[in-house]
């Protein structure tokens, strides 16, 4: 998703932090950069990878005091040159970048072409240049120019504005993620902390609202009233370092291959094997839910499958939802009703808008989020945190694994009368053990040789391991850019079975021996009667191994925990094939790591 | 790129590390992961050797992995305790010099050189730091009858004047401890040399520059140093650093260290010296130590009996079992009424006998046992090995296999 970053106060290396800022926010997904320095103000834009723009300031070396810059992922207009932020009014006075959407933007641009103003692009953003040139035009002092023109803003937004011979960075939050890296003579802004953390640890959060006035000496918090506020600086505690790829190929390799970390991660502290017991400290208690929603997009959308599967195991009624149908069309809730936002980033701008839906109708709301201080952990009455750490490669695989993890124990402080947690909590102390097991004798990769000219990849299983389908396939289409697609083993024959060919096979994840196990049973003679080959991912307890053509063993488990395993075998399927294919597995094609967008 | 501070030039501040063998004597524990992940008390090797390197002021790593090289690069990430890690790989294992090789483009000049699979302390790395000059090479020299297993050295003064590959006779005491300050000459030097046997020493290079007139300085030391060569050699390993108090746990009693997340029932006993890691579970009644170190997320049984054990993470140990000199890998899993009442044994490894060795058994990572099964004294159990309820299993258990009753 786009990506904003910004630094003032540094002497003679602005263009090497505004670059490397852009790097560190690649992970997001982009299609074009650009930068502008002041006060002499300098623009360069240039649409594809980063390495465009790198060639551009190498060859041309522009220097200045201050600057901002922009990594963009399409909306409005397709990745080119003059589509690449960042945008200017027309004498190149004003340099604008943005991330998110201005919902007005047709009627402010049309009130402007009605002026004479000629725009140069087709984004909603160039609106915001020649709102403020023509501000300054008037006579209007800069600051008093900024705010105005973002009075008039409607939508989602951070923005962050140069003006030309100016020492001073504009920039504001609305509905898009913005925070304010303190330095020691220098200040920073960026839409994620990894753009500045080389620089600076202590932050600031920004909330929807605010806006900052920026220059040498220090930086100022406004509110929407223009009126000064106090923020509280905390210090991050993650390093840069930790988002290196120590050595491995890809970020998502060496992301998979942190799983027993992570996973040992999320529930250190939190299960008490001696006890029984299960607590998560950093929510109060809270009453059971009569009902449970889940909101979530991709594959957080899965995880909310799984935990909701959990809950109505458990007697409690509960749906997952995606987030972008959610907030369009809310279902009905009784006041008694949880709502349930899972978003990795806690930035995903659809479980957001879902989570104020559910806020404005008076019921209580949770994150299940992977990033302290995001905005839907702050904007929920409570936030439950994952602990996998950062995650760069686009494709999540290590936090979808600690999100299970987290539904799991979610569950149990959710629900009042719990059985002897005792099998459970064995199991989660089992995992990292289990998934390192997986690790060392994965035959994933050998499966790839054999497989990876096929036309097209099925994933089925029932129950919980709806979401281990789901979820495998998601992964497969997203880096390898193959056809995938997962089912309910159920649903085969009710159209999708018309698609399995010899040449499409089928995983079938099958864990335990119980009524759901013998049935996805049957559903793999349905297909294999059709020619296709099928890799049963299963913990040996049924017949799976015997009757399908290939294996992917997993560890037996509890039945809660199984579904984490088999995703493991699917994550290094699906890396493998990608790999043997050549695709670019850490950034694919058109995809961002956190979609700040609806 | 330099890696150098700017107030010291000559002493360096980068340290190449070599953690890419398998360390093959250490079979059946090294199925998974290269020796120097093996556990030193509660912690890989390799994290007490980088322990040692950052108390002498390094702060670049350049680790050389080959052998299981995931298992290095995730378990240390892109630094440790802040200090940024490159990696470099070296596919096929033929020897340190080779391995060095595989790091040219990486450290500045001149810089440090460790095996990353035997435990020193940081003053004999800083002993070499001061004692080197400007000449190609300087190494770290200690003493002990260990000599005739590594590489002997005579010493003129502060100058090493021979290098004797394992000696096998009783002349010589003082030999090479793994620790080195080389100029980038050393490279040039490797690239010039070839591989003898399948194999390019890092020795062949100190060699070269022996027999070329070149000054190899030698700093005697007489600060801890110590290798583990054969599975029980673990667990005097551990003894050592427990002694030492070199252990990354909090201390909660005279010689226990236990780590804040860990569970340990008010009616365990801990016998120091003790260590007991993170997420660790030590239930009702059972009685750990002295001289047992116990992994991440291992659970011990109530009543269960440990002393002079390496327990390492992920395993569970069930109740009622009494477990004395003692090693596990990872992840095994182990039934109620366990025995292994402790050596001395004699062990046969590549055909050689070990006579009177203190060790009950070694199971590598996960084996399962079954309920009130025994192991006899020198047991080795291969990895993934299933041992079945009540059974008594004696000398060597191949990976993978199943022993029942």
């Amino acid at each position: 998703m786009c990506g904003i970053v910004g630094c003032v106060g540094r002497d003679d290396d602005t263009v090497d932090v505004l670059m490397g800022g852009l790097r560190s926010l690649e992970y997001r997904g982009y299609d074009s950069a650009g930068i502008a320095v002041g006060p002499s103000m300098t623009v360069m834009r240039r649409s594809g990878e980063l390495d465009e723009l790198q060639a551009a300031v190498d060859a041309d070396r522009p220097t200045g005091t201050l600057g901002i810059g922009h990594t963009r992922w399409s909306t409005h207009g397709p990745p080119t040159d003059a589509n690449a932020h960042p945008h200017t009014d027309e004498n190149g006075r004003v340099a604008v970048v943005h991330n998110g959407i201005i919902e007005n933007y047709g009627e402010l641009k049309a009130e402007l072409q009605a002026d004479g103003v000629e725009f140069t692009s087709e984004t909603d953003t160039e609106v915001v240049p020649h709102l403020i040139a023509a501000e300054l035009q008037a006579g209007t002092a800069p600051e008093t120019a900024f705010h105005d023109t973002v009075d008039r803003l409607e939508g989602s937004y951070a923005i962050a504005v140069l003006i030309d011979g100016g020492e001073t960075i504009y920039a504001a939050r609305q509905g898009s993620p913005l925070v304010v890296g303190v330095g020691k003579d220098s200040t920073y802004l960026a839409s994620d902390v990894p753009a500045f953390i080389e620089h600076t640890r202590d932050v600031v959060f920004l909330e929807d609202g605010h806006r900052v006035i920026a220059n040498k000496d220090g930086y100022t918090v406004l509110d929407e009233t223009r009126t000064p506020v106090d923020v509280a600086v905390e210090t991050v505690s993650y390093t840069a370092d930790e988002t290196g790829k120590s050595g491995y190929d890809h970020y998502m390799l060496k992301e998979i291959y942190e799983q027993p970390t992570s996973l040992r991660q999320s529930f250190s502290g939190r299960i008490d094997a001696l006890e029984g017991t299960i607590t998560l400290e950093e929510v109060d208690e809270i009453p059971q839910p009569d009902a449970v929603q889940f909101v979530a997009c991709g594959t957080s959308y899965h995880a909310a499958l799984y935990g909701a599967a959990l809950l109505r195991e458990r007697g409690i009624p509960a749906e997952a939802y995606l987030a972008s149908e959610y907030a369009l069309s809310p279902p009905p809730l009784s006041l008694g009703t949880l709502v349930v936002g899972i978003t990795q980033s806690g930035e995903t701008a659809d479980t957001l808008a879902a989570l104020r839906d559910a806020n404005g109708r008076g019921v209580n709301t949770l994150a299940l989020t992977n990033t302290v201080n995001s905005t839907a952990a702050r904007e929920c009455d409570h936030a439950v945190y994952i602990r996998a750490g950062p995650e760069i490669g686009v494709a999540a695989t290590k936090t979808f694994s600690s999100q299970l993890v987290g539904c799991n124990l979610l569950v149990e402080e959710l629900v009042d009368s719990s059985p002897d947690l005792r099998p459970l909590i064995e199991s989660l102390r089992d995992l990292p053990g289990d998934v390192q097991e997986i690790l060392d004798t994965s035959r994933a990769e050998a499966l790839v040789e054999e497989y990876a000219d096929s036309e097209a990849y099925f994933f089925i299983g029932r129950g919980t391991n709806v979401s281990v389908a789901l979820e495998g396939a998601l992964k497969c289409k997203e880096i390898s850019y193959e056809h995938a697609e997962g089912f309910p083993a159920g649903e085969l024959k009710h159209g999708p079975l018309a698609l399995v060919t010899p040449e499409t096979p089928v995983f079938a994840i099958v864990t335990g021996d119980d009524e759901r196990a013998r049935k996805t049973l049957g559903n793999i003679k349905e297909v294999q009667a059709r020619g296709a080959p099928v890799i049963a991912v299963t913990d040996g307890e049924s017949d799976a191994a015997e009757i399908a053509d290939e294996t992917l063993m997993i560890p037996e488990t509890n039945e809660r925990v199984a579904p984490i395993l088999a995703n493991v075998q699917l994550q290094l399927f699906s890396y493998y094939l990608a790999d043997t294919l050549g695709r670019p597995i850490d950034k694919p094609r058109n995809l961002a790591k956190s979609v700040t967008v609806e | 790129m330099s890696d150098q501070t700017p107030e010291d030039s000559t002493r360096p501040s980068t340290a190449v590390v070599l953690a890419a063998g398998e360390g093959t004597r250490l079979r059946p524990l090294t199925a998974n992961r290269p020796k120097p992940m093996l556990p030193a008390g509660t912690r890989p090797i390799l994290e007490h050797v980088l322990n040692a390197l950052i108390e002498a002021g390094i702060d670049k790593f350049h680790l050389v992995v080959g052998y299981h090289a995931n298992r290095v690069r995730s378990h240390f990430g892109s630094t440790y305790r802040g200090v940024p890690i490159e990696y470099h790989t070296q596919t096929n294992q033929l020897g340190s010099g080779h391995a060095l090789l595989q790091a040219r483009d990486g450290p500045s000049d001149p810089f440090l050189l460790v095996n990353g699979d035997q435990v020193i302390d940081h003053r004999i790395v800083e002993a070499v730091l001061e004692a080197h000059t400007d000449t190609p090479a300087t190494l770290a020299v200690v003493e002990g009858p260990q000599a005739a297993e590594y590489g002997a050295v005579d010493l003129d003064d502060d100058e090493i004047t021979a290098l004797i590959e394992q000696p096998r006779d009783g002349a010589y005491r003082l030999f090479n401890a793994g620790v080195y300050v080389f100029s980038q000459q050393v490279f040039e030097t490797l690239a010039t040399l070839s591989e003898t046997q399948g194999e390019l020493p890092l020795t062949d290079a100190i060699g070269h520059l022996l027999s070329n007139d070149r000054t190899v300085r030698g700093v005697r030391t007489d600060h801890f140093w110590m290798d583990a060569t054969h599975p029980w050699d673990l667990i005097d390993l551990s003894t050592e650093l427990l002694a030492r108090g070199w252990v990354d746990a909090t201390p909660v009693d005279s010689n226990c260290y236990v780590d804040e997340s860990a569970h340990i029932h008010p009616d365990a006993s801990l016998v120091g010296p003790v260590v007991v890691d993170r997420d660790a579970v030590i239930e009702a009644g059972a009685v750990v130590g002295p001289y047992a170190a116990i992994g991440a997320n291992v659970t011990v049984g109530a009543g269960t009996i440990l002393k002079d054990a390496v327990v390492d993470s992920g395993t569970t140990i069930g109740p009622n079992t009494t477990a004395i000199e003692f090693v596990t890998g990872q992840d095994c899993t182990i039934g109620a009424g366990f025995t292994v009442a402790g050596g001395p044994a004699d062990i046969v490894v590549d055909d050689q006998v070990h006579h009177d060795i203190d060790l009950g058994g070694v199971l590598a990572d996960r084996v399962t046992v079954g309920g009130a099964a025994t192991l006899e004294a020198g047991t080795l159990i291969g990895p993934g090995a299933v041992v079945g309820d009540g059974v008594v299993v004696r000398d060597r258990i191949d990976a993978d296999s199943e022993v029942v009753r």
